[in-house]
């Protein structure tokens, strides 16, 4: 080889100069391929290239965001949210029938039912297996390790509570966006934002590298409600106990703090478990406080009494002639159960007397009725803002016939919701002022705004005239609870049917204030249809408001009337 | 010789700032497994703490509690007869 280089002519290097220039050419045209591949931005160039590569190989995936907790007045959850994990395939991978019969016991499917529903997708790249599995079951899938077989982090919600504040609490879907009741109505406080991540996945689908979170999940707020779980657990347990009693349909009852406008306490019967969606009744799911409006009958006389005493032309002790016991009014008879002969206009409230309340309406005539009405909030919507609420109407008429007149004063011709008719109720109970109504919790500082609706005084008035109801001549006497004063008014309703009010067909209220001597709890009792002889507002609703009453006192450590404490001490020291 | 050194620096910085996205995209693969580590965390906590909480509002829920105190220890609620009102204590609505 030393003497190699010698023998290089000229001819030679001629020829491997051209070689050398062909391959220098080939070479520079590889470069500029490349060059325009990579670098240059053409058709099918550079950017083409790097878009195709990444969908392939680049994925966003969300991060689910940690939905707020609902929790009530003293922190007692509602509703959790849990993480669990959806198990996912891609369909075009899971196609093996060994594989697909190893899976389908751990799902709780039949092979056969399985290969199947996968087959359904066949031409999708994702599928759910199983959604919502505890962090344990879905380990045991996917530590089968199956090919397409993925699994995916969610949240699910849970509510600890369960039927006691079902309709109230609401329910999200499967996605965990809020679908009824507060779930619903403070959806957008709650969800929270879902973050999203990318990651570099490989042939099987596989996360292989995270490339980054291009949005972090913010978790949603937490929600702390009005109510008290103590008293919504008492009152679902009287309420339902009532409603075997009583035969009922349906029945609802609301409590309200009518100083702050906060409602302590909402339930309804039937009720639904809302941990389970199977055999689900969607009639069950509906908050009969806020969504059924019903004609508040009786439990309007009050207002009417509020409009009497403002005309100045009645007190609660003007004489009312209501014999014979009976009033024609138009073409309609209205009776008394019997003959009442002279009494207070109080009485008549007592006595919850059609004559009476005739007599009066006639002279006050039903605009100053009506105008009351309006003003305790009757006919337009609370503040609640609770998912399908209704508002109830007030009559708006040209003409008004006599009878007409006067059964606005009964409360006939005017629909309410038993929020709102708690609500006309709480002004009595707050020195005649009305505070808007909220189902989340007032902090201690905040002032609560309100409006004045009626004199203290005509308020007083009405609450001494509601307690005597509960009195030894009044109509409410099953209402009373031991060792406090209470008041109320009952209201039994003719149902209405396709052909007019049904005449065996009934709705029973109650509503009440207590306590007497320092006013600021107010409950609303609606029985529908109760059946049997006792279906009037003080046989079917008044026991109803009584047992919720006695454990609404109790809890807020109210003090028993003196006297009657007095003479238990005695009997204290005799039992121990 | 102005360009040289030009040309050596440059060549310098370059390797300089290739070492400098090696070490640095270490550093963010190293911070990115722990917050994957710590994410990863985060869940299980949150699992355990959800899983608690259920188990505390169970335990706790109104229903177990009336049923122990009725049936297990057989208490009840005291008759008005049976109350005693101390005053100076506060608490009391009036």
């Amino acid at each position: 080889m030393s003497g190699g280089r010698a023998k290089v002519t000229s001819p030679t290097l001629w020829r491997l100069a051209v070689v050398a220039l062909c391959l220098l050419i080939l070479f520079g045209m590889l470069i500029s391929r490349l060059v325009i591949l990579q670098v240059v931005d053409q058709d099918r160039g550079a950017r083409f290239l790097q878009q195709q590569g990444a969908m392939r190989t680049i994925r966003t995936s969300e991060i689910p965001a940690y939905r707020g907790l609902v929790t009530d007045r003293r922190g007692q959850p509602l509703a959790v949210s849990t993480p669990v994990v959806s198990i996912w395939a891609n369909p075009q991978l899971l196609t093996d029938p060994a594989e697909i019969e190893r899976l389908a016991p751990v799902l709780g499917a039949s092979a056969s039912a399985l290969s199947e529903r996968i087959k359904l997708y066949a031409d999708k790249q994702f599928m759910y297996l199983a959604r919502h599995q505890t962090p344990e079951q879905a380990r045991a899938i996917l530590d089968l390790g199956l090919s397409g077989v993925h699994g995916e982090r969610e949240y699910r919600r849970f509510y600890p509570a369960g039927e006691v504040a079902s309709q109230l609490v609401g329910l999200t879907n499967v996605d965990g966006e809020g679908i009824s009741g507060i779930e619903l109505a403070y959806n957008d406080w709650l969800r929270g934002q879902t973050g999203k991540k990318r990651y570099l996945k490989d042939l099987h689908g596989d996360a292989i590298r995270n490339i980054g979170v291009i949005e972090q999940a913010q978790s949603g707020k937490p929600l702390a409600l009005s109510i008290d779980l103590r008293l919504q657990y008492l009152q679902h347990r009287v309420l339902q106990r009532a409603m075997v009693e009583t035969g009922a349909n349906a029945g609802a009852a609301v409590t309200l703090d009518a100083r702050t406008g906060e409602i302590l306490a909402m339930t309804n019967h039937p009720v639904f478990n809302p941990n389970s969606r199977n055999g689900f009744d969607y009639a069950a799911t509906r908050n009969r406080v806020v969504t059924d409006v019903f004609e508040p009958g009786s439990t309007m006389k009050p207002l009417t009494l509020v409009a009497a005493l403002e005309t100045g032309a009645f007190t609660i002790d003007t004489l009312i002639d209501t014999s014979p016991g009976r009033i024609q009014v138009g073409r309609k008879v209205l009776p008394d159960p019997r003959n009442y002969g002279e009494i207070t206009v109080s009485r008549v409230i007592e006595k919850s007397s059609q004559v009476g309340v005739t007599k009066i309406a006639q002279q006050i005539g039903h605009e100053p009725i009506l105008d009351v009405f309006q003003r305790f909030g009757l006919g337009e919507p609370s503040s609640i803002g609770f998912p399908g609420e209704r508002s109830g109407s007030l009559p708006s008429r040209d003409r008004w016939s006599d009878i007409e007149k006067v059964t606005l004063a009964f409360g006939y011709g005017l629909t309410a919701t038993p929020l709102q008719i708690a609500h006309a109720y709480t002004v009595f109970a707050n020195q005649g002022r009305q505070v808007p109504l909220t189902l989340i919790k007032r902090s201690d500082t905040q002032t609560v705004e309100f409006r004045q609706v009626v004199s203290p005084q005509i308020a007083q008035q009405v609450l001494a005239v509601l307690n005597r109801v509960t009195g030894t001549e009044g109509t409410a006497q099953k209402a009373r609870v031991d060792g406090f004063s209470v008041g109320g008014k009952t209201g039994t309703v003719h149902k209405v049917g396709k052909s007019g009010y049904l005449d065996d067909q009934y709705v029973a209220l109650f509503v009440g204030v207590a306590p007497i001597e320092n006013p600021r709890f107010v409950t609303a009792i609606i029985v529908d249809q109760p059946k049997g002889d006792n279906y009037g507002g003080g046989a079917a609703a008044a026991p109803i408001y009584s047992a919720i009453t006695d454990g609404v006192l109790r809890l807020h450590n109210a003090l028993p009337l003196t006297e009657e404490a007095g003479t238990q001490l005695v009997g204290l020291g005799g039992g121990a | 010789m102005t360009s040289r050194s030009v040309i050596a620096c440059l060549v310098v910085a370059v390797v300089a700032s290739a070492l400098g996205v090696v070490y640095s995209s270490h550093v963010v693969r190293e911070l990115y497994s722990r917050q994957q580590q710590v994410e990863y965390g985060q869940w299980q906590l949150q699992e355990d703490y959800s899983r608690l909480l259920l188990e505390q509002s169970t335990l706790a829920s109104p229903h177990r509690v009336i049923s122990i105190a009725q049936e297990d220890l057989a208490m009840s609620a005291p008759a008005l007869s049976m109350e005693r009102v101390l005053h100076g204590f506060g608490g009391a609505l009036r």
